[in-house]
């Protein structure tokens, strides 16, 4: 009798835990269902190529265009993984190969905690702090130098105000440093020592042992970390609303104000006041979704690869 | 000769490292320091007890804003934690052998960085649409959903550290499963799980896109979680973008509150599982 309860509770206590498992896949799902169900207008009225090419975005007239606030994205997530990848396999050769040990936990946790600190701390920092030592500083002297080179020159052109693409891609890249970091420093463990050491053996020197054996080892892993900080990259919202001015143009210079899809969607869904508004906002929505699902699934395949090896 | 040429590049290339890692703790120094220093002087009892002013007028404070943002959190952990738990109680234990357990495993993994503004969007159209107001609850449930995954996973690793032969000692005895999990595998990853809860906790507490279009703002006191009701992100957000001043330190001191509460929880969550995994 008593074990029968226990069977019954047993089954009860099975069927509980494992909905909620099933609870991911049903979320997962719902999202990208209710996202496409609610961009159907929008999907309907502009389709695919003519929404993503048009520069058009006018409530007014009803016309909606994301290639602005795509391009936005695409290319701070550029500049900032351009910044921060160097930097974090830095960090963790750092961590890994270099540091005294009792340096190592202090510098890791240390990098991992800027990846603690909010989004909107990152934002509100960049703004009343990053912004005015841009304008004032960095970038009157990037003009002054890579200004003038030929070509490289032209990203660099315009009046430097500290609210644009530069600002919002060097935040960026501060934010996604810890994510290449960790996962690089995790890779960067799993040589095995047999392989470093026969490499010693020859007479190579530490960089060598890095550079021409730890790296081509762990490549797989390093490029998984790499995906996982540019799909952050791609959703950050907070940092970048306060810094990048949601101006719907196609920037021709790195100091230019810009919009990105994070920045468009924080700013302009609770003023959507017509149904082709909200549409098209859930329509970048669901382009960011998309995006954003792929190269993380992208990412994890490539970890889950090294993790194999 | 050719050596040495090569000792140097080494030792450059090395220091070349060096100078990133100190790039990455310049970083995090400036902020919390510059967090510091403008928050600082704006902590004041004021700042805790009082509501908001109109702008212009003196003592007015974020006491609706830490409330509301306490009873969201509340709220969210109340939803996200016991899901991720047990779903990853599921991943680790009964389902373990399945195929779709690895499945689901790595969707959680993908989950735990989707954008959060997606979340927002995506509880904006299944409850703030049809009720057709901002709620506290539709908050709650955004940041919810965000728990879910990053519990659900420490959970399932925590859970696969402990030892096989701990479950057998307790089958052994004629223990039932859910009997074996929850007084024996819980209580020996009970560190774990409890150091996944307290990070996801610090992680959605600086959340604020999600609030946007969820919670919303509100000027006004309110415990009422089935309106709109204020957060310290969302007022930042708002408050920081304004034109007064009294708002940007208003601003400046809920930032320097949130930071360190997050700061203390990660540290205090790293140094939990430290502790207990030692080896």
């Amino acid at each position: 009798m008593k074990k029968q309860r226990g069977k019954l509770t047993d089954i009860a206590f099975l069927s509980i835990t494992a909905s909620t498992a099933f609870s991911i896949i049903a979320i997962s799902l719902g999202i990208f269902i209710i996202l496409f169900k609610e961009s159907l207008l929008a999907i309907n009225k502009f389709g695919f190529i003519g929404f993503i090419f048009s520069t058009e975005w006018d409530p007014v007239k009803e016309i909606f265009g994301a290639a602005p606030a795509l391009i936005g994205t695409l290319i701070t997530s550029f500049f900032a993984l351009l910044l921060a990848v160097p930097i974090a396999i830095g960090i963790a050769i750092f961590i890994t190969e270099i540091a005294p040990s009792f340096l190592k936990g202090i510098i890791g946790t240390a990098i991992e905690l800027l990846a603690a600190i909010p989004s909107i701390i990152y934002g509100m920092w960049g703004l009343f702090t990053l912004a005015p030592i841009m304008s004032q500083n960095i970038e009157p002297f990037l003009q002054s130098t890579v200004g003038k080179l030929p070509l490289l020159g032209k990203l660099f052109e315009g009046t430097p105000l500290g609210v644009d693409l530069f600002t919002a891609s060097v935040i960026l890249s501060i934010m996604i440093i810890p994510f290449t970091a960790s996962i690089a420093r995790e890779s960067f463990n799993l040589t095995p020592s047999v392989l470093k050491e026969s490499a010693y053996a020859i007479g190579a020197t530490k960089w060598e042992v890095v550079k021409d054996v730890v790296l081509p080892y762990s490549k797989l892993g390093v490029l998984g970390g790499v995906g996982l900080s540019l799909g952050r990259a791609l959703g950050e919202t907070m940092a970048v609303a306060f810094v990048l001015g949601n101006l719907n143009q196609i920037p021709s210079s790195l100091f230019d104000a810009a919009a990105t899809v994070t920045v468009k969607l924080a700013n302009e869904f609770t003023e959507a006041d017509k149904d082709i508004y909200l549409s098209s906002l859930y329509y970048l929505a669901l382009l960011l979704f998309i995006m954003s699902f792929t190269i993380l699934a992208l990412a994890k395949v490539f970890l889950l690869k090294a993790e194999r090896k | 000769m050719i050596l040495k040429k090569r000792k140097i590049t080494s030792s450059i290339a090395l220091f070349v490292c060096f100078l990133t890692a100190l790039w990455g703790i310049f970083w995090l120094s400036f902020i919390i320091i510059d967090v510091l220093r403008h928050g600082i002087t704006a902590i004041t009892p004021s700042l805790f007890f009082n509501d908001p002013a109109p702008p212009g007028e003196e003592g007015g404070g974020l006491r609706n804003a830490f409330i509301g943002h306490l009873l969201i959190t509340i709220f969210a952990t109340l939803i996200g934690v016991p899901i991720g738990v047990l779903g990853g109680t599921f991943l680790a234990e009964y389902g373990r052998k399945y195929n779709i357990s690895k499945v689901i495993s790595t969707l959680a993994d993908i989950m735990v960085s989707v954008p959060a503004i997606i979340i927002g969007a995506f509880i904006y159209a299944i409850i703030v649409k049809p009720l057709g107001h901002f709620s506290g609850w539709a908050g709650s449930i955004a940041l919810g959903i965000i728990m879910i995954p990053t519990v659900l996973r420490t959970t399932e690793n925590m859970l696969s550290l402990i030892p096989w032969t701990l479950r057998e000692a307790a089958f052994a005895l004629g223990a039932p499963y859910y009997k074996v999990i929850i007084q024996v595998v819980y209580r020996g990853a009970a560190t774990g799980i409890l150091t996944g809860i307290i990070l996801a906790i610090a992680r959605v507490t600086g959340e604020a896109a999600p609030l946007l279009f969820t919670a919303f703002n509100n000027n006004y006191f309110s415990l009422d979680m089935s309106q709109p009701i204020a957060s310290l992100t969302v007022t930042i957000f708002q408050y920081a973008m304004g034109p007064y001043e009294e708002w940007h330190a208003q601003a400046w001191g809920a930032a320097l509150m949130i930071t360190v509460f997050i700061l203390f929880a990660t540290i205090t969550g790293r140094l939990l599982i430290k502790r207990r995994y030692k080896d």
